[in-house]
């Protein structure tokens, strides 16, 4: 009787592992698909930038709709800014990253960022980027490929570009969050409005300028003697550091050339710099390219404020 | 009845050895043929699987094979290698998400699989332990690479050199573990994914050095002007990138011409594949662009052939075993003829003396049938891993 049972038992055991192997390749190992859908997440609208003009411009334009992030240190200039881990990470959790372009912000190279979200601002005008001159490269052997750091980066200065800027992060946003498109429209006519009076207020005030000769402490004003077609050369000074004597040396031979009798300064420079400045025959006008967040005001007020400076001087002379 | 099965069930007893390979020939003969329906099913779903959930790859003109199975399963020979620019023309098309990725080089023979964030998104792959790449020179593991090497968050994996006689080759590369990723039951489990620009750190097009201007560097320079500096061989190359050394790394040349192996593009719908493709249909075009699906569909057409006869051949082998084993028990029959001559003495019916017979046919026929039904049942059950870690 035992082995009876035992014998009925082998049998049902093998009816049900013959219909276990038939039904068992026919099912899927949801491990092995591919399609598996895990459920949306809603997260905040979130933009990053790598510099203060375009949080700027993204704030303008996206209003309450966005929240806009640009987290470089205020003492540090940000194209030269190197975030750390966590700040990267960050940077990776925004929906939207708005980029400069130009080669601004070289931690670009060095860092991990999803770039189906990166938008490069300066795309539309790539083919108006400017070098910078007197750039010195390196490379490796006789015939090596050469590194290309010339470009000028602080399109922004022209106000024409800045709108271009602005342009570019509107589409971008109105592409992510279309249902807010109106708003991201005025909220670029009103921008747009504000770039174009400045853009007009610099050509007036330019205009006194009258390709005569300008200096500048730093290569970062490109782009506004490009639009403004300012008779502009360049030293590399620092506001905050008094320049060597072989560097008053240099200077002096640049004005034999191009005797400035103004010099832009990104801000107000050592009191002693500007005497030494002034006895040259130098004025010293603080033109702030605004880079990074001011301590006072916004964008647009401290670009009110460079006009009035290079307005009021080049009035004077 | 009992009593029949009794004697039967005594007698396979006794003859346990020809018992054991009566049952085992049985199963064998049911077994092979279907276990390797069974796992090649599975195989063609594994592959498919991933095939599949790859739209569409661009990649150099050659061996289509060769590019789905490098990008899919970082499998084969490297490809012939297409430029980064090619990036930028499949996403200024609009038609798909390009995801480039770079599989050439490989660290204690896992594959380094060089790409970008959005390749974590696409495979929809999640980090089990530690963070995501974030900076130049972060690896992150799949499941299987970190436990086979040992290896977590916090410490480095070394790239392999190309090859022992290639001494001006890649230099091995130091890469800091700050990821390892959840088991994804695919190749990518096997793989050490880094950022596309970390790959070029191995090759060599990116690197980091000390400075060339100042005192220190006058032993470093071949010659030099006002514009431009040329080192000599004596530049020390970084071979572990830090936080001190960061910022020194720099590319040379155009970065749209640096080398990837494929781009995955992942085109929102139908008709912008469609669209995307026949961007691609150009007689002069040096890109090829392929649905990975067509290439699998293609490469087990051939290996369903080859199922075919290789069942054919076991059916055969198994029809001719199921023949010796009926001549096997025929002959037994004849043997036991003075056994059956003393059930019948004994009073045993020819019913009975038949069902005895019967009863131990079908008991070898029930276990072997038994226990081919539990060996496809396990093939079934853990061919799928089986399949998994050999792909």
């Amino acid at each position: 009787m035992h082995r009876i049972r035992t014998v009925h038992r082998v049998i049902t055991v093998s009816i049900a592992g013959i219909l276990a192997a038939c039904g068992g390749s026919e099912q899927r190992d949801p491990s092995t698909s591919e399609n598996a859908r895990a459920p949306e997440t809603p997260r905040d609208a979130t933009v990053y930038t790598v510099n203060y003009p375009l949080a700027y411009f993204a704030q303008r334009i996206g209003g309450e709709h966005i929240t806009v992030h640009f987290p470089a240190p205020p003492e540090i200039d940000p194209a030269f800014w190197q975030p750390d881990g966590a700040t990267v990470g960050a940077y990776q959790s925004a929906d939207l990253v708005f980029l400069n372009g130009a080669g601004y912000a070289k931690w670009l190279d060095v860092v991990t960022l999803s770039t189906s979200r990166l938008v490069d601002t300066s795309t539309p005008f790539r083919d108006r980027f400017l070098e910078v001159e007197g750039t010195v490269t390196h490379s490796h052997g006789p015939e090596g490929d050469h590194s290309h750091e010339g470009t000028a980066f602080t399109t922004w200065l022209n106000p024409q570009l800045a709108i271009e800027h602005a342009a570019s992060i509107e589409q971008a946003l109105s592409a992510r969050w279309p249902e807010h498109e109106g708003s991201f429209r005025d909220g670029m006519t009103s921008l747009e409005a504000d770039l174009l009076a400045l853009d007009s207020a610099l050509v007036a005030a330019t205009a006194a300028a009258d390709s005569r000769p300008i200096a500048a402490s730093h290569p970062v004003y490109q782009y506004l003697a490009n639009r403004y077609d300012l008779n502009l050369e360049s030293v590399q000074w620092e506001p905050d550091r008094a320049p060597s004597g072989s560097q008053w040396n240099d200077f002096q031979r640049l004005l034999s050339e191009h005797p400035a009798t103004l010099m832009l300064w990104e801000g107000e420079p050592l009191a002693e710099t500007s005497e030494r400045l002034e006895s040259l025959g130098v004025t010293v006008v603080v033109f702030d390219p605004c880079a990074n967040i001011p301590a006072e005001g916004d964008f647009l007020s401290v670009m009110r404020q460079n006009v009035e400076s290079l307005a009021a001087v080049l009035a004077r002379k | 009845m009992k009593g029949e099965l009794y004697l039967a069930w005594r007698y396979l007893a006794y003859h346990r050895v020809k018992t054991l390979i009566l049952t085992t020939s049985i199963t064998l003969i049911i077994f092979l043929p279907v276990g390797l329906r069974v796992l090649v099913r599975q195989s063609q779903e594994q592959l498919t699987a991933r095939a599949e959930a790859t739209p569409l790859l661009v990649g150099a003109r050659g061996s289509p094979l060769e590019l789905v199975l490098n990008s899919l399963y970082f499998e084969s020979d490297v490809p012939a290698t297409m430029s980064f620019g090619e990036v930028r023309r499949i996403e200024s098309t609009g038609y798909a998400l390009p995801i480039p990725v770079y599989v050439r080089f490989a660290a204690r023979g896992h594959p380094i699989v060089g790409t970008t964030l959005d390749y974590f998104d696409f495979r929809r792959l999640r980090i089990a332990e530690g963070t995501n790449l974030r900076m130049l020179g972060d690896a992150v593991l799949g499941a299987r690479v970190a436990e086979e090497l040992g290896v977590g968050p916090g410490e480095s994996v070394i790239s392999s050199p190309e090859s022992v006689f290639d001494i001006a080759g890649t230099y091995p590369l130091s890469m800091r573990v700050v990821g390892v990723l959840e088991y994804s039951g695919s190749p990518d489990d096997e793989a050490i994914f880094v950022d596309l620009k970390t790959t070029w750190v191995i090759e060599g097009i990116v690197h980091g050095h000390q400075e060339l201007s100042g005192s220190g560097a006058a032993g470093l320079i071949l010659t030099s002007d006002t514009a431009n500096v040329v080192a000599n061989a004596a530049v020390v190359q970084y071979q572990e990138i830090t936080a001190d050394n960061l910022g020194s790394f720099h590319f040379h040349g155009d970065q749209s011409t640096y080398p990837i192996t494929a781009v995955i593009a992942v085109p929102p719908d139908q008709r912008s594949e469609s669209l995307l493709r026949g961007r691609f249909e150009s007689p002069d075009e040096l890109l090829q662009i392929v649905p990975p699906v067509d290439v699998m569909d293609e490469l087990l057409e051939t290996v369903l052939t080859v199922e075919a006869f290789v069942i054919a051949v076991v059916v055969v082998v198994g029809l001719s075993t199921l023949a010796t084993a009926v001549l096997v028990f025929m002959l037994s029959l004849r043997l036991r003829r003075r056994e059956i001559d003393t059930m019948r003495k004994i009073g045993a019916a020819r019913r009975s003396i038949g069902a005895v017979m019967a009863s131990e046919v079908a008991a070898v026929l029930v276990v072997g049938v038994a226990l081919a039904a539990i060996l496809t049942g396990l093939t079934s059950r853990f061919g799928s891993d089986i399949i998994r870690s050999l792909l």
